[in-house]
């Protein structure tokens, strides 16, 4: 009967396992990527996430002011006490936060987000993988 | 009275599954809000959510379908008792967490997570799943060895 019962679950899972596929490949167009540190999401899954996402820039102010991922909140380690108090009033709860540098080997992103986690106590918080130059297509 | 449970319970898990796909209000994918709820749980990496969001509403709708054949109704109420154990556990560890989140169970939920009504409304899917999974265990028992041969196993 254990055995009976566990063929028939197998047949359950593999069956929806055919639309999930179609849905995920439809979705999310898979395709060989860098594995993610802990943390981090990739700009096909923030795109995913839609207006879900609040973008948190950790650039310099300079590059921020240039140009930004339209509705990002600019929060980086230089001014961090002069940035923290604007970014929290403009902070939504409901949205999960998605925190940017220039990308490649930059660390700002990610010293950032720590600090939003263990300062502001703020969970839900990740790094874009490939920063901005992702959002970008570079 | 078996009959009735079973269409309820179908009728519950399609509805989430559903409703966890597409949203209706808004008329587009509902993977993104559920990916997000799921996230919130703060239980598995971005990727295994997102993951985790695609197939968990299939696996509920197939389940709950799967659930009227003779050939896979053992099957399909073993997948739901593993899911309802699976909602329950993920419940509790976030209001043992104190996380406030929205539940995600019915696709986006705007309201915020009411710790208490929810692990009852999961206990009590959980208990009538059990019940309909047992029904089918003894059911396919006995049309394997007859009424005399409960409780044996393979």
């Amino acid at each position: 009967m254990i055995a009976r019962t566990l063929r028939q679950l197998a047949l359950v899972l593999a069956l929806a396992l055919v639309p999930a596929l179609v849905s995920g490949a439809w979705q999310l167009q898979w395709r060989k990527q860098e594995p993610l540190a802990p943390g981090e999401v990739r700009l096909a899954t923030a795109r995913m996430w839609g207006d879900q996402v609040q973008w948190v820039d950790a650039r310099s102010r300079a590059k921020y002011e240039r140009t930004h991922i339209p509705g990002a909140l600019l929060l980086n380690e230089d001014e961090w006490d002069k940035l923290v108090g604007p970014f929290l009033d403009a902070w939504d709860a409901d949205k999960t936060l998605i925190v940017y540098c220039d990308g490649g080997s930059c660390e700002a992103s990610q010293a950032v987000a720590e600090r939003i986690r263990a300062e502001l106590k703020i969970g839900g918080v990740y790094v874009l993988k490939g920063g901005w130059a992702a959002w970008e297509g570079k | 009275m078996i009959a009735g449970l079973r269409i309820a319970i179908a009728g519950i898990f399609i509805a989430a599954g559903v409703m966890k796909i597409w949203d209706f209000a808004h008329a587009h994918s509902a993977t993104p809000d559920f990916t997000i709820a799921i996230q919130h749980y703060e239980l598995l990496s971005p990727d295994l959510a997102v993951l985790l969001a695609v197939y968990l509403p299939w696996l509920e709708v197939i389940a709950a379908i799967a659930l009227f054949t003779r050939r896979l109704a053992l099957g399909a109420a073993a997948a739901m008792l593993g899911m309802s154990a699976m909602f329950l556990a993920a419940i509790g560890s976030a209001s043992w967490r104190g996380l406030n989140i929205a539940c995600g169970c019915f696709g986006k939920d705007e309201a915020t997570t009411d710790y208490r009504m929810l692990i009852l409304r999961d206990l009590a899917l959980l208990t009538a799943v059990a019940v309909l999974f047992l029904h089918e265990w003894r059911r396919v028992e006995i049309e394997r060895f007859g009424d005399g041969a409960i409780g044996r196993l393979d």
